[in-house]
């Protein structure tokens, strides 16, 4: 009889398994096993406390699930504030006026402060609400989720890219989207690209209520990165704080 | 005012396989009591959560015990049930005896 369980089993029961009391809980199935369970129960066991510890994990984080969902359906309408202010100030001329790289640097700058604004705004309101509503307020918890939300849009960014053709498409629907196409520039596509897409199709809405209506696919790709920071970012902090309570219960 | 909490059916069981283990109750023996009186596989994650749940609601405290080397190690977490737990079991039978009353006889399989 095998005296060790799956390693895979093992691995996946202490890394992947969200809640409390992973270790007495490890240390029970492994007692069980010795005892002449197999390892098909042990594979059994991992995968349902994997299951039943990210269904409470999403059932107890509810709140922030809700507002990160509604918080991304508004970022369409953020996007056409944004185009709106490109356009007035004419950013996108200046740039490309600049010479490489600052024109790169400049643009990936405006870009992160425009979309990182969004993000950080809906990340103080709900943190602002939660700690109105519950009565306490933790600047740690904010920062936590401030800084957390810079590399995450990054990687998302990075993950856009590599499809860029897919990218290309929500840019025609919510025009000019999370990356400003100037940063097409780094990968030798557009704007020439962009120049290929009619020109009726460059700005399609001028209301935002127009674009926070729009379900299409693209338009929920241009949603993602802001969706997928929130959650992070908030998810993150309101960890930190379930952790702090059993760690005071303790 | 007292805060009323209702039990679950398994949380119930959880809660009486407690009682009944006394000063062993951790995860393995609650689990195999439950597995023997229901007579069916147990998620030993499961009882984890319903018991995590119980804790929230304060019919049961916890505490760590040693690690040992039969455990890889790690500790078991020993369960006992409060004042409040107990006096919620007795607050369930009493509800579910008196609803138990006049239930009638299967016959032949069928109600």
């Amino acid at each position: 009889m095998n005296a060790k369980p799956p390693i895979l089993a093992i691995w996946m029961l202490e890394n992947l398994t969200l809640g409390k009391c992973n270790e007495a809980l490890a240390g029970d199935l492994l007692e069980e096993f010795r005892c002449g369970r197999s390892a098909l129960w042990y594979w059994r066991q991992v995968l349902a406390t994997m299951i039943i510890g990210s269904f409470r994990e999403i059932i107890s984080r509810r709140t922030v699930l809700i507002f990160a969902v509604f918080w991304s359906m508004l970022s369409p309408a953020w996007v056409l504030i944004v185009a709106n202010l490109e356009k007035h100030f004419n950013f996108n001329d200046r740039v490309l006026q600049m010479e490489w790289p600052w024109n790169a640097f400049c643009d990936i700058g405006l870009l992160l402060a425009a979309n990182l604004i969004f993000i950080w705004v809906g990340i103080l309101l709900y943190l602002i609400a939660h700690s109105w509503i519950a009565g306490n307020f933790k600047p740690r918890v904010l920062s936590r989720g401030i800084v957390a939300s810079v590399p995450i849009i990054i990687a998302i960014w990075v993950a856009l890219l590599i499809f860029p053709q897919r990218f290309l498409q929500s840019q025609r629907v919510v025009q000019p989207a999370v990356i400003s196409l100037h940063s097409y520039a780094l990968t030798g596509m557009a704007p020439p690209r962009f120049a290929q897409i009619p020109a009726e199709m460059h700005t399609p809405y001028n209301n935002p209520r127009h674009a926070i209506s729009n379900t299409g696919s693209a338009a929920l790709l241009v949603r993602l990165p802001f969706f997928l920071c929130v959650l992070y970012a908030l998810w993150g902090a309101s960890h930190w704080k379930s952790e702090h309570k059993r760690s005071v219960n303790c | 005012m007292t805060e009323r909490t209702y039990l679950g059916e398994f949380e119930l069981m959880i809660l009486l396989a407690v009682i009944q283990l006394g000063e062993e109750a951790y995860g393995v023996p609650i689990s195999r009591e439950i597995e023997r009186q229901r007579g069916r596989e147990v998620s030993v994650g499961s009882v984890y959560a319903a018991l995590e749940r119980l804790e929230a609601k304060g019919l049961i405290s916890s505490s760590l015990g040693d690690p040992t080397p039969e455990r890889g190690g790690k500790a078991k977490r020993f369960f006992r049930i409060t004042k409040a737990g107990l006096s919620q079991v007795h607050e369930t039978r009493r509800v579910l005896s008196k609803l138990w009353q006049n239930l009638p006889e299967l016959k032949g399989g069928r109600a």
